[in-house]
């Protein structure tokens, strides 16, 4: 501790009336330090009241060095009030309002110096200069904004649409859904018939050969060997050359059969979503990880023409231009692999002649009718068709419900206000540190990889601060620890980008993703409004400087 | 710290190791440790019954050189035999020869009792150890020259002890008694009183004999065979004992671990011990080690030390423990065992409790002087991790108007636990970093314990192993342990040259990447070994002349804290005071620095245990102590960390910590609401400072501790002996913690003689009453005593450093009669210009509706002067009827106002209390100031 010389102590108080010089600049009146202009109204009166309402002061009671109101009204240009604030002017930089416990502490905290006015420390005035790298790191971040403020709009109309298009293909998918299962239902009902009918045959066959068996046995004993079996093969013969012609008959639609199940699966492989930047196919994972989830719809109601009729009506309103509407606007870098995704598309679009369901269904009208004129004896052939088309519409059957609920899955998540985080459900962002490669898979996971072994950082929890943070949670748990969990908070930039992965806390992660859909306007508009302000407080003369 | 570290270091040992120890880590481990059944001697001393040893009697007394020297003869009798030292029994000289003893007396009432072997018929060339470098160098200066004995017939030898007090020498059987003087005196202590004084000693091994002692996987050599001693001690005119920590326990007195009334439990045990996750109520041993012990009781209060550094175990016997027909009243009978050494022991007279405090400071010293900083709050955390993370907790402080003085660095900060090097990926610049902080006035501490690791390219291993300065195992080699950095070795601090050596590793030359902001933390010096028997130092390892680690255990850490402690005074060329915190501890360590209780949990019992431990250390000389706050292992709720900060921040020793494995818990971390509430907690110990800094002065000059039970200021008020919840701050500050989970309302008892200030309200209360009173998040209960004057500060800063010029605010609680006295003591909160004199202490009297401040600093006490500018400016009185508007001040006459204020400049603080504004009289000026 420096040993003063004892200074009279009634000298004390007058001496803030002094107008005291540190750095370049110079002491406001007593009755004005720490205030800000905008409040210099709120202290004209003699009488003041606190701004808590809890008490009033005199004129000579502000900025006595006296702590009058708890709320700090009466001193915000002393430390006297532990909960008061000092307000620096910082001219050519930005105002600044400061804690009184800054106020004459020995250490330099506003850049004019104006929180030292005691002269415990002679505080240069670096407004100037901070002002001017504020300015151009302000320019920068405008720059930025202004950049990803155009890519996020686009972002944010491509994100739109594909939801929409998400949406609607999930309409549509649940009324074929209830289409085809009615057609199943009906196929079943066949197969079981033709089961029960082989079964019947089977044992009317092998009751027959037992009384063969016997016959034979006492025509030998009776040595007749005259007649012939000739009869019974000649009715399997018929059958065989009826399926023959009615095999040939349904040549066209049981073509169409397989090559709409290749095309939809394409459609699959590619989902018409995926955009630019890292892509993750986390394609495959996901259909293995629905396939568990098959028997959702199972409860459906079959009643499939009137559902067709509604399906009808749906897509040819909605969904056909908009999906060709958003197919064009992708990227021509992927514009390839958008071809197949749009064709395949097309394909299960009804805006064609007509969806694969439509011909699915008339081809298997067309056995079923075919079927019906047909009785017994069990024709084997007409008879393993209908089974490998029931077969065959069975799995279509699950492979649309997977499709269904991994849809309505990624459909059931919060985007955002515009779901302008639409295109991060499939794709994850990745950051590499040290050994270590962090992956960040929003509405998914987040994981950690080191050579093979990779950790698991959390799974998908929410959105926090309104769209600012993702936060994982409930990943792999840590010896003698919590379970991992990551935030990662965004914040504007004209890529996408993940950096700054750290661990503050044991086993809780940070992380930072910069990303256009954070640029947003209001932000813009504040940064612009900070830097007019910086350039107002700045004189014209500095400003050639 | 803790024992186990998340990323276990380069060798493949030592992750078996980490796996073996991995599977200790649910919680303290009772198989771990040894009881008193499985430690021999222990067992040995405990089983057996009063006056069944043949006794020694009392020969040839004579004075010399100013003391009462005599022999202890043994009684012809054979020993007993037991089931563990049967070899005692068969007629070895050892039982027959006698014992030299003397009896010194030093002045203020305190009597020393030594018993020793007779050299000149040992039979051995092993001598007991005699611990060093405790007592006061300047203790014998302070030996009454004993001039005349009297006689009571041939049976005694009595003696002046004190004013008022006797020292009586029994003949036989040989007893100790410490009574008032004149006829019929009444006891206040005993020794040997119930004929339990047993005194193993030394001999030749015969050739069937074993020594050997097997503990788990650990064999102890014993190459001198039994040497242990016990006796008891009875304190007379008690009601209860306390003292000998460290042991964790929700009771401030000493309960009975033997006798009537008593389930089956251990001893009090003495030996310093790493125990992960200690128990918060056990008689276990933990880090530390006091063998002092206080009585209490209406009529007198007096003390017990047994200097000695072995392991300890002590019974304290309930009432009949003797005869149950016949339980003792009145007084408190105890037993004392050591595994060896010699009986160097002082008797304390008292007869009030603050006398027993300062006999027992004029042995073993008070408390050093700390630095102002020292006073405020520290920020800790196992780890800090590198130099962002230190600038982002430092900006967080200031982000949120919270102060702190001290941020810490555990391990992970040195290079591979290297001690005194960094790890220069994460701390690149070191000294910047400590420079940042000390520009807002703040300090850092960095870790440095006594393992070092074996590492040849190490300097400070090679230069160890080139002087010969380790601990060496019982086969003379360099002793090998593990600990944090894996294989490591051990300084021998009971060596002077080594302590030098030691010392000099702290000058700003030899610490690269140090600076003079940078202060020390010693852990892990119990010593921590984590593979050897219950994790310490294998007893059988050699010192310095051949002593055994055995002899020294308690000691080590007391040496090794010293050894820093005086490192950094040479660093500062003696003129900065030293900053070392300690986790084990033994009588004396007080001289040395600050401790704390170690490796506490983040549980409800945890926070309410560290109230009678604190209470205990500072009965036994440790005033600058502390818990954790908010627990080391575990992550406490929001709310028990709120409770934590509110009760941590009237600790002495106040700072924050957590285990690696936890969750961040910074004090904003926790939303809005609880920030404030631990900034308001903060505040509250920064306001305090001035009044913690005065007292840190009387705990450096008297002895008696800053934090204390209330029965210290209250002896003859019978409600508060067995307190624990409550505690004293000085004499003036009443403090009760809140222990449980959203409890709503508290009882608690304020003691009689006294009103007491409600400090959130100014509501008065009586005293000798329990008050049952709502609770509220905001706070703890506290009260300010009437008749009591507490300086404060009530602006904050960054840091205290910032502090020393802001004006003071006076707080008068006034008494019946509207009296009421305080004192303020200010230096420059870092020097040693103290000692000549560079202080200012005043007292500020009320009476007559007059406040004066008065010199109260002796005018021989130096040349050097200390001044400063503060002011006093503001002046809240509790306990004025109202109706004052004016003050005048003299000299100056000039007049202020008086008006309605609140008790604290929180927001929403009601006005409830007189208030002068602005009186703006200096605090080093004589003045006084009428009310109109």
């Amino acid at each position: 501790m420096r040993t003063h010389l004892l200074l009279p102590v009634y000298l004390a108080i007058s001496c803030l009336c002094l107008s005291w010089i540190s750095g370049l600049a110079s002491l406001p009146p007593r009755e004005l330090l720490g205030i800000a202009p905008e409040d210099e109204n709120f202290y004209k009166s003699d009488v003041i009241k606190c701004k808590d309402g809890s008490k009033k002061f005199t004129k000579q009671q502000l900025n006595d060095d006296f702590c009058d109101c708890q709320d700090g009204t009466d001193e915000p240009g002393t430390s006297a009030c532990p909960e008061g604030k000092f307000f620096c002017r910082n001219a050519g930089h930005i105002p600044q309002m400061i804690y009184s416990s800054r106020v004459n502490d020995g250490i330099c905290d506003c850049c004019d110096g104006s929180d030292e006015y005691k002269g415990n420390v002679n505080c240069p005035n670096t407004c100037w200069e901070a002002g001017k790298a504020v300015c151009e790191k302000l320019k920068k971040k405008i720059a930025t904004h202004q950049d990803g403020l155009i890519i996020r709009k686009r972002e944010v109309e491509k994100a739109k649409q594909a939801f929409a298009k998400d949406e609607e293909e999930l309409s549509k998918l649940k009324s074929e859904e209830k289409i085809l299962k009615g057609l199943v239902d009906k196929l079943r009902e066949h197969k079981e018939q033709i089961e029960k009918a082989e079964e019947e045959e089977r044992l009317r066959k092998e009751e027959e050969k037992k009384q063969k068996d016997a016959e034979r046995q006492s025509t030998e004993q009776n040595k007749s060997l005259e007649e012939s079996p000739l009869d019974h093969s000649e009715g399997i013969h018929d059958t065989l050359l009826e399926k023959t012609s009615q095999l040939d008959k349904m040549d066209i639609g049981h073509e169409s059969v397989d090559q709409l199940e290749k095309e939809y699966n394409s459609g699959i492989d590619l989902p018409a979503d995926h955009t630019v930047g890292q892509v993750v196919d986390d394609h495959h994972d996901f259909i293995r990880s629905d396939h568990g989830s098959d028997d959702t719809n199972d409860e459906l109601p079959s009643g499939h023409s009137t559902d067709q009729h509604v399906y009808e009506d749906k897509t040819t309103t909605n969904a056909g231009p908009n999906y060709e509407t958003g197919a064009k606007e992708i990227d021509s870098d992927h514009a390839a692999e958008m071809e197949k995704g749009s064709e395949s598309a097309d394909d299960l679009t009804p805006s064609g002649s007509s969806s694969w369901v439509d011909k699915i269904q008339q081809t298997i009208q067309n056995i079923l009718q075919a079927f019906n004129f047909f009785k017994s004896p069990v024709d084997i052939s007409e008879a393993s068709r209908i089974k490998k088309e029931y077969n065959d519409a069975n799995s279509k059957l699950s492979k649309l419900r997977s499709r269904i609920s991994s849809l309505a899955e990624k459909l059931k998540h919060d985007f955002g206000k515009d779901k302008e985080f639409y295109s991060f459900y499939d794709r994850c962002f990745e950051n590499k540190q040290n050994k270590y490669v962090y992956k960040v898979c929003p509405f998914k996971k987040a994981s950690q990889v080191e050579d093979h072994s990779t950790t698991q950082l959390g799974n998908w929890e929410k959105f926090d601060e309104s769209y600012r943070v993702m936060q994982f949670s409930n990943g792999d748990r840590c010896w003698n620890g919590p379970d991992r969990s990551l935030k990662v908070r965004l914040r504007c930039g004209v890529k996408d980008e993940l950096a700054d992965v750290d661990e503050p806390s044991r086993c809780e992660y940070v992380a930072i993703l910069s990303t256009p859909i954070l640029c947003l306007e209001d932000k813009l508009k504040e940064l612009q409004q900070k830097l007019e302000d910086l350039n107002k407080s700045q004189p014209s003369k500095h400003d050639e400087l | 710290m803790g024992r186990l570290n998340r990323r276990s270091p380069d060798a493949l040992i030592f992750l078996i190791l980490f796996v073996f120890l991995a599977s200790l880590t649910s919680a303290w481990k009772r198989d771990e440790f040894r009881s008193c059944r499985q430690t021999p001697f222990c067992k040995r001393a405990r089983g057996r019954a009063p006056n069944s040893l043949p006794s020694f009697s009392v020969a040839d007394v004579s004075l010399s050189d100013g003391a009462v020297s005599a022999r202890l003869v043994p009684a012809p009798a054979l020993r007993q035999v037991t089931d563990d030292d049967p070899s005692a029994a068969d007629g070895d000289d050892a039982s027959s020869r006698s014992l030299l003893l003397r009896l010194s007396v030093y002045r203020g009432g305190i009597l020393r009792l030594e018993i020793d072997e007779d050299p000149s018929s040992a039979p051995t060339t092993k001598r007991r150890f005699r611990l060093p470098d405790v007592l006061l160098p300047d203790l014998d200066d302070r030996r009454l020259w004993l001039s005349r004995l009297s006689s009571d017939g041939a049976s005694a030898t009595s003696f002046y002890l004190a004013d008022g007090f006797e020292g009586v020498l029994r003949h036989d059987p040989f007893q100790i008694v410490v009574r008032r003087a004149g006829s019929g005196g009444e006891p206040v202590l005993s020794l040997n009183s119930h004929g339990l004084f047993d005194f193993e000693q030394l001999r030749a091994k015969k050739d069937d004999e074993n020594w050997e002692e097997n503990f788990r996987s650990h064999t102890d050599s014993r190459p001198h065979g039994p040497q242990s001693i016990s006796f008891d001690v009875s304190f007379h005119g008690a009601d209860f004992v306390y003292g000998i920590p460290e042991h964790a326990s929700t009771s401030l007195s000493l309960r009975p671990t033997r006798g009537p009334g008593v389930d089956e439990s251990e001893p009090y045990r003495l030996f310093n011990l790493d125990v992960f996750e200690y128990l918060h109520d056990s008689p276990f041993g933990i880090y530390g080690s006091i063998p002092f012990m206080l009585s209490h009781g209406t009529r007198l209060t007096s003390g017990f030390f047994w200097l000695n550094a072995a392991e300890m175990q002590i019974d304290v016997l309930a009432p009949g423990w003797d005869d149950p027909a016949a339980p003792n009243a009145g007084r408190v009978d105890t037993f004392w065992m050591s595994e060896a050494g010699v009986v160097d022991a002082f008797f304390f007279v008292g007869p009030g409790p603050k006398d027993v405090l300062r006999q027992y400071a004029s042995v073993t010293g008070t408390q050093a002087m700390p630095q102002e900083f020292a006073v405020a709050y520290h920020q800790c955390r196992w780890n800090y991790r590198d130099e962002e993370d230190v600038a982002a907790v430092d900006a967080g402080f200031d982000e949120h108007d919270i102060p702190y003085d001290v941020l810490w660095l555990d391990i992970e900060h040195a290079d591979g636990k290297r001690y005194f090097t960094w790890d220069r990926v994460l701390f690149p610049n070191p000294e910047e970093m400590q420079k940042k902080l000390a520009a807002k006035g703040r300090h850092m501490v960095t870790i440095v314990d006594p393992h070092i690791k074996r590492d040849d390219s190490f300097y400070l291993h090679k230069e160890a192993t080139e002087k010969g300065y380790y601990v060496k195992d019982a086969s003379g080699k360099d002793f090998d342990g593990w600990c944090w950095p894996g294989s490591s070795s051990y300084p021998d601090m009971l060596n002077p040259e080594i302590r030098e050596w030691w010392a000099e590793k702290f000058s700003l030359k030899e610490y690269v990447g140090s600076t003079p902001s940078l202060y020390i933390w010693n852990d892990m010096n119990e010593p921590s070994v984590f593979n050897g028997p219950e994790v310490t130092m294998p007893r059988d390892a050699i010192h310095m002349g051949g002593v055994e680690h055995r002899e020294l255990h308690n000691a080590y850490g007391y040496y090794f804290h010293m050894a820093t402690s005086n490192g950094l005074l040479k660093r500062g060329n003696g003129k900065d005071r030293p900053f070392v915190l300690s986790r084990a501890i033994f009588a004396g360590s007080q001289r040395y620095g600050a401790i704390w209780t170690g490796d506490n949990s983040a549980d409800w019992d945890h926070l309410r245990v560290s109230v009678p431990m604190i209470l205990n250390l500072g009965l036994a000389g440790m005033s600058f102590s502390g818990a954790d706050v908010g627990g080391f292992f575990g992550n406490p709720e929001n709310d028990l960390l709120v409770r934590w900060y509110q009760l941590g921040a009237y600790y002495p020793f106040f700072r924050a910590h957590a285990h690696h494995d936890t969750k961040r818990r910074e004090p904003w971390l926790f939303g809005e609401q609880n920030t404030a509430l631990m900034r308001e907690a903060i505040h509250t110990r920064y306001s305090l400072l001035p009044y913690y800094y005065t007292l840190f002065r009387e705990a450096a000059v008297t002895g008696i501790p800053v934090m204390r039970p209330l029965w210290l200021e209250f002896p003859s008020d019978k409600e508060t002996y067995d307190n624990g919840e409550a505690f004293l701050v000085g004499s003036s500050l009443l403090v009760h913690g809140i222990y449980e989970k959203d409890q709503k309302s508290a009882s608690i008892y304020l003691p009689a003689g006294a009103s007491w200030y409600n400090l959130r309200n100014g509501v008065k209360f009586d005293g000798g009453v329990s008050h049952k009173l709502a609770v509220s998040e905001d706070s703890i209960p506290s009260f300010q005593r009437a008749g009591t004057i507490i300086p404060r500060k009530d602006r904050f800063r960054r840091s205290s450093t910032q502090m020393v010029n802001d004006p003071y605010t006076l707080v008068i609680a006034l008494n019946g009669s509207l009296a009421a006295e305080g004192e303020l003591y200010i230096d420059d909160g870092k020097s040693y210009d103290f000692e000549q004199g560079a202080y200012i202490h005043r007292r500020f009297i009320f009476a007559d509706r007059k406040l004066t401040s008065i010199d109260i600093r002796p005018s021989n006490v130096g040349d050097k002067k200390f001044s400063t500018d503060c002011t006093v400016e503001r002046i809240i009185l509790l306990g004025l009827p109202s109706g004052a508007k004016k003050a005048v001040v003299e000299p100056g006459n000039h007049e202020t106002n008086i008006e309605l204020g609140p008790l604290t400049l929180r927001r929403a603080s009601p006005p409830v209390a007189l208030t002068i504004r602005k009186p703006n009289v200096c605090v080093v000026d004589d003045w006084c100031l009428r009310i109109l």
